[in-house]
């Protein structure tokens, strides 16, 4: 079973990740949705996550304190942002953050599937 | 009508190339995202303030440079653009058209900070919003510091505007 987390304040991306994951081919069983950090947090602590995508820029807690939360809970699965914010500084502080790569919105599925398939 | 020269000066880009980054900017996101072909007309010479039976998506932009990133569309075009990108059906302007037009200008507003900040991190960008309705007017104190430019799809035309100022 891999249990996906996705992170997104757009209920429209949260929609296109899935779908994206499902049409990669990913080995994706059941999917989690958040709309913004602090939501992601709760999702964390109600069940087993064994992948995180996380956009950056959302209202509430963005995706950058909800890295450095999320690990400092003890949350060891894979953190991917995905994000429009492409800068080598930010992506560098989310890294730094506990994230463990990113993906560049707009995406394609097999764009998903060559960042994701050796994490799932 | 045209982008802030200070601004163009201090990003090292030309007015022209800024467009060009728009351009394809939207046209990949139109490919990937909502899987339509777009199609750029040269950009407009006068700023457009006034829309009907529409939906603008926008994203502010602050920092080294303040601005607003914006998409316009017509509301017929926003929903057959939504209901691509969901996969379903989508018949009148609501919550999902609002959260699409959002993401696209949000998507499209990730870009150009790419042109301007290499490094993302003296530049933010707001969280996206939309505005619709039957007649609504849009107006900025710096509309002469912009470039609009106009997209076919579909049988219908967009418009992305990109307003700039470089701050001291």
């Amino acid at each position: 079973m891999s249990n996906v987390l996705i992170v997104d304040d757009s209920s429209t991306m949260r929609k296109i990740i899935t779908r994206s994951l499902r049409q990669a081919g990913l080995a994706v069983d059941n999917i989690l949705e958040a709309g913004d950090g602090i939501e992601g947090l709760n999702a964390l602590g109600s069940g087993s996550v064994d992948l995180i995508l996380s956009d950056i820029n959302m209202p509430n807690m963005d995706g950058l304190e909800f890295v450095k939360q999320a690990r400092a809970q003890g949350c060891t699965a894979p953190i991917m942002m995905i994000t429009t914010e492409g800068g080598e500084d930010i992506i560098g502080e989310a890294l730094n953050s506990g994230a463990n790569g990113s993906i560049r919105k707009p995406f394609t599925p097999d764009q998903l599937q060559e960042k994701l398939g050796g994490l799932l | 009508m045209s982008l802030n020269a200070k601004v163009m000066e201090c990003a090292h880009v030309q007015e022209n190339e800024m467009t060009r980054y728009i351009v394809d900017a939207a046209s990949e996101v139109f490919a990937t995202m909502v899987g339509l072909e777009i199609e750029d007309c040269y950009p407009l010479v006068e700023p457009v303030t006034q829309f009907h039976c529409s939906v603008t998506g926008m994203v502010g932009m602050a920092g080294s440079y303040t601005g607003m990133l914006s998409i316009h569309c017509p509301a017929l075009l926003a929903m057959k653009v939504t209901s691509n990108m969901l996969g379903m059906e989508v018949d009148e302007v609501g919550d999902d058209v609002n959260d699409a037009l959002g993401e696209i200008a949000n998507m499209l507003g990730g870009h150009v900070k790419q042109v301007l900040s290499k490094g993302g991190l003296d530049l933010n960008l707001s969280i996206p919003t939309v505005i619709s309705g039957e007649t609504y007017t849009i107006r900025s104190i710096i509309d002469d510091d912009c470039v609009v430019i106009p997209f076919q799809c579909d049988g219908d035309r967009f418009l992305v505007g990109l307003t700039l100022r470089k701050e001291n």
